[in-house]
């Protein structure tokens, strides 16, 4: 009884889903197609969903425009990098907001908040002239300082360590645990899917991110590859087949990032909790 | 607290303090290589040494920081070839070319130039131009030019050359230009038999010959052109119209200029020789461009850097000057490159203006290259590109100079995407709104500009 | 929390704050306090400044464009937010499930997230193009006659804002998705004992413990939305005729192509106070209805 009614919601949660992956992905299989079509073809409104013949070569093609595969490099390196720091940084501050109580703790992140509040584009130029100062200008440091303290991912850390019981961490407490080792063996185990979440927009986030390493780059050896993808959008006029070859490069490596974070998103055994 | 895991609280402390170090170290580190210019002129320097030993004892190289945008994507290889070439024959000077795409030139152009470590040369097109001559900003080079016996102005194409003079004052060289002519599918005048169109054609004679190419249910049309501020300010100055009088008042709202906006919008809308105008397919970038490539469009005002995407067309075309009413006018935009006024290296820059511009060596390799077109008169240097076709009549672009309207900044020059927006934002509205006519909009564009220069 | 010493809890606070702090003043509150100071000055980037006290402040108030950017803002948000929220907790929930093939569709819904803007928007373009697209040719089938949508003044935000919505709804997903699998399973072990039905336990656990999550989107969605820009900037460019511009947008072309960076900063923190005041307000609300530690 039981097991035939979830079977129909099982095929209507199919339906809703089906309906909606297509509507989902529709755009990104013409993006791939897009990647193989010649110049005129990729333009030609309606288009086809299959080329009519599968240019291998737009992909090659980039390399005219700049050195793809140092650029690739580059953005790999300065994304885990960021990410890694940011990953660390983040969940130790989200975790004093979350779990420690002390005056003027609500202030502070606030205070935290607030730096979010600020479209980038008016303290771009100061920030600028502080790694200028600071002699940052074209390094990796310069890239990957500004990502790794991040309000954001403090926020979304202290979210989710919250609603982690404070039974169980007093219970560790009483065993005379400390703070840190709490926080290794209790806030960070159960924080999995929420850092698993964070790993994946902050890779992306700094994987994505243009206008800072544009002007902060002007060494063709540290540049990121969102650079190099500007630069195939022309004054006049833009080749779109090759653009959008350099955007299929430009999405695996997140997707990568994605497939293999989204793991730890989802808890393996026990998914009770919210099915009906 | 145990001890335990104090220290390691004291180590993460240490940890993060070494990451923060680190990648202020890592900056240390990075100098040497961020510095490749020093390394780089050491070795070039050594390069010449072995060439001539004797020659020349110590000179310090001077090292110019150059940035650019002409040449993004598709033309950073000639950049190069060109800099070295500048570089071998001036081997005290070491130039550091940046090259950044034209959508986000300006700005990293300003955001440089604000921390005060801008470029020494940079590259601007006109309208940015005057808002850097306006503003002060750049170096005069008109003494400099005059006690230069070496350099020839008159080896310009004058009217490209003066652009880049403001106030009386030479301020850059031209180093490039292109025009916006009409374009035409010689394969459709053939098939309905219509005469090519010739350098007195008006608006009359255009239409009459649209009107027999087009054919909406084979979506051919006859004659395009977007409506758009940079398409308006040149086809008011075909009907003989201005955004601005003789003494800089602002005169959207002329009767010319309505007249002018009525005919850009009466082709698609009364005529309907050209695309419906509320036909978004036709708003899709490139799609005119696009449309003319796939022999849908018998006529098409589109700029001279198109030669190259067109030479592939699967049917003969060939250019002539646009028809216009009462006058003819042709958009003209020039790159021309200008020296910053903090620049230490006055010298150097001039040099290196003058070779990029002028010299044979940078112009042949811009020729050979098919990077646009040099501003250059010189006919031995400029046939080689005048042998690059199609198209068949490319000197017509020489012809269209003799027409040129420039930007109209009238001014206001540091307001100039202020402009645009106001008379731009009215153009959308009267070509998308059914019942906003002409006049209702260049009145209300009228009073937006009067705003701006109540500013 | 109770229970610890002071000396070992301050110097955690103090250790693990550190580094998030000693980098948001740097990286952060600098250029922040920077553009403030900016904001009362004519700075154009390329010549010195000059003081202009509450000129551009005064200018920006009485500024149409300002101003209508900011009703545009306002359209944005009330369409998106309340939309990506319903749709973002429909599928989180769906998405939890456990069922064949739902890790397939978990992929298919962050696909749009990882796409990049610019050749999404060619191809929404497309769709969304008033004569041959397939959206109106959709609607055709229910006898709609669809507009234009990039070029018609009313139908320009809607469309933007369901293309967002359609961008942005695995994002949401996501996260909900994380803040579901924390629920601890006590709580609906717990709730079996006492009976509870399938919709009492998502009203009674699942809902109360995703707010903080929730509360996250909520913050997050509105300062993003008030600066609204990427989308703007490569579907419309704020336009038919200013019909979609939005601030942000307005800020970027000033600071850097309109020789304003003093008046982008004065609009800049203009729309940081509205930001602002939407988020202390949310901060006072949430006691309301947001379940932290239970």
């Amino acid at each position: 009884m039981i097991a035939r009614r979830n079977l129909i919601r099982d095929a209507l949660a199919h339906c809703v889903l089906i309906v909606a992956a297509v509507v989902l992905i529709f755009p990104f299989v013409w993006m791939l197609s897009g990647s193989f079509k010649d110049s005129l073809e990729v333009v030609k409104m309606p288009p086809n969903l299959i080329p009519e013949t599968f240019r291998f070569s737009n992909y090659t093609e980039i390399t005219k425009y700049f050195p793809i595969y140092r650029f690739l490099a580059n953005s790999i390196a300065v994304s885990v990098v960021t990410t890694a720091l940011q990953l660390l940084v983040c969940a130790m501050s989200a975790f004093v907001f979350a779990k420690i109580r002390f005056k003027g703790r609500e202030a502070l992140f606030v205070l935290f908040l607030i730096t979010m509040m600020i479209p980038m584009q008016v303290t771009m130029t100061p920030l600028f002239i502080v790694f200028q100062k600071l002699n940052l200008i074209d390094t990796y440091a310069g890239l990957i300082l500004p990502g790794i303290f991040s309000a954001y991912g403090t926020f979304l850390l202290r979210q989710h360590i919250t609603t982690i019981p404070d039974t169980l961490l007093e219970a560790a407490f009483m065993d005379g645990a400390s703070y840190f080792k709490v926080f290794r063996s209790i806030i960070l185990p159960l924080s999995k899917p929420s850092i698993a979440a964070l790993s994946i927009f902050s890779f992306m986030a700094t994987w994505n991110n243009f206008l800072w390493p544009l002007i902060i780059t002007s060494d063709t050896n540290i540049m990121t590859l969102p650079i190099g993808l500007s630069k195939l959008q022309g004054r006049w006029a833009t080749e779109w087949n090759i653009l959008m070859a350099g955007n299929v490069v430009s999405f695996i490596p997140i997707f990568i990032v994605f497939l293999f974070a989204s793991k730890y998103i989802i808890k393996g055994v026990t998914m009770s909790g919210v099915k009906g | 607290m145990t001890k335990k895991s104090r220290i390691w609280s004291v180590l993460i402390l240490i940890a993060v303090m070494l990451v923060v170090t680190a990648c202020g170290g890592n900056n240390g580190a990075k100098q040497p290589s961020n510095a490749n210019t020093p390394a780089d002129t050491t070795a070039a320097n050594e390069g010449n040494k072995e060439k001539d030993p004797a020659a020349e004892p110590k000179q310090d190289p001077v090292t110019l920081k150059f940035m650019q945008y002409t040449a993004s994507g598709s033309q950073e290889e000639t950049l190069d070839a060109m800099v070295k070439a500048f570089e071998a024959a001036n081997p005290a000077i070491k130039v550091n070319v940046e090259v950044v795409d034209y959508a986000n030139y300006y700005t990293k152009l300003n955001t440089q130039i604000a921390s005060g470590d801008g470029p020494d040369v940079f590259e601007v097109g006109y309208e940015n131009f005057a808002s850097y001559a306006a503003k002060n900003t750049l170096k005069d080079l008109t003494s400099v030019i005059a006690a230069d016996t070496s350099f020839k102005p008159e080896s310009f194409q004058g009217l490209a050359y003066d652009a880049f003079n403001y106030g009386g004052k030479q301020y850059g060289v031209v180093e490039s230009f292109s025009a916006v002519v009409l374009y035409y599918n010689k394969d459709l005048f053939d098939k309905y038999q219509v005469e090519y169109p010739t350098a007195d054609w008006t608006w009359k004679e255009e239409l009459a010959a649209a009107k027999k190419m087009t054919d909406p249910k084979n979506g051919v049309w006859g004659t395009y052109a977007p409506i758009q501020f940079y398409e308006f300010y040149k086809t008011i100055a075909q009907n003989g119209g201005g955004i601005w009088t003789a003494d800089n008042k602002p005169n959207v709202n002329s009767k010319e200029n309505i007249e002018a906006l009525n005919w850009m919008l009466g082709k698609a809308s009364k005529e309907k020789v050209s695309p419906p105008l509320n036909d978004d397919t036709f708003s899709q970038p490139d799609a005119d461009l696009n449309a003319f490539m796939a022999g849908k469009l018998a006529m098409l005002r589109a700029g001279t850097w198109n030669f190259g995407r067109f030479a592939e067309a699967p049917f003969k075309w060939d250019i002539a000057l646009e028809p216009g009413n009462t006058q003819k006018a042709h958009h003209f935009f020039a790159d021309g490159l200008v020296v910053a006024g903090t620049t230490k290296n006055e010298e150097a820059a001039w040099k290196f203006i003058k070779f990029m511009s002028s010299d044979p060596a940078a112009v042949s390799l811009r020729i050979e290259k098919g990077w646009s077109t040099p501003a250059v008169s010189d006919d031995a240097v400029m046939q080689a590109y005048y042998d690059q076709k199609p198209p068949e009549s490319k000197k017509i672009m020489l012809e269209a100079l003799d027409s040129l309207v420039l930007p109209p900044v009238g001014p206001i020059p540091d307001q100039w995407g202020d402009l645009q927006k106001a008379i731009g934002d009215e153009l959308e509205k009267a070509k998308l709104k059914p019942d906003y006519t002409a006049e209702q909009a260049l009145n209300a564009a009228q009073k937006n500009v009067e705003k701006l220069l109540g500013k | 929390m109770v229970g610890q010493k002071t000396f070992s809890k301050w110097l955690i606070i103090i250790v693990f704050l550190l580094p998030s702090l000693a980098g948001l003043v740097l990286f952060q509150l600098i250029p922040l306090l920077s553009s403030a100071v900016i904001s009362f000055t004519d700075w154009d980037l390329i010549t010195k400044a000059r003081f202009v006290g509450f000129d551009n402040y005064l200018e920006a108030l009485g500024d149409e464009q300002t101003l209508s950017s900011l009703l545009n803002i306002v359209r944005y948000i009330v369409g998106y937010l309340p939309t990506v929220l319903v749709l973002g907790l429909f599928f989180s929930v769906l998405l939890g499930r456990k069922m064949k093939g739902v890790k397939l569709y978990r992929i298919f819904i962050f696909i749009p997230v990882i796409t990049s803007w610019v050749a999404v928007a060619i191809v929404w373009r497309w769709l969304l193009n008033g004569q041959s697209g397939l959206v109106n040719y959709f609607l055709s089938f229910f006898g709609v006659q669809g507009p234009i949508w990039l070029q018609d003044f009313t139908w320009a935000m809607p469309a933007i804002i369901a293309v967002s919505i359609w961008k942005d709804i695995g994002y949401v997903t996501i996260i909900l998705l994380a803040g579901l699998q924390e629920i601890s399973d006590d709580y609906y072990e717990a709730a079996i004992i006492d009976g509870a039905s399938g919709i009492g336990k998502f009203f009674n656990i699942t809902l109360p413990l995703l707010t903080p999550s929730l509360f996250f989107v909520i913050v997050i969605s509105l300062i993003n939305g008030f600066q609204l820009f990427d989308q703007v900037m490569v579907m419309t460019r704020g336009g038919p005729a200013g019909a979609t511009a939005t601030l942000v947008q307005q800020i970027y072309e000033n600071a850097f192509q309109n020789y304003k960076m003093g008046f982008a900063s004065a609009q800049s923190w203009i729309l940081f106070l509205i930001i602002f005041a939407v988020t202390l307000i949310q901060q006072s609300l949430q006691k309301r209805w947001v379940t932290y530690d239970r």
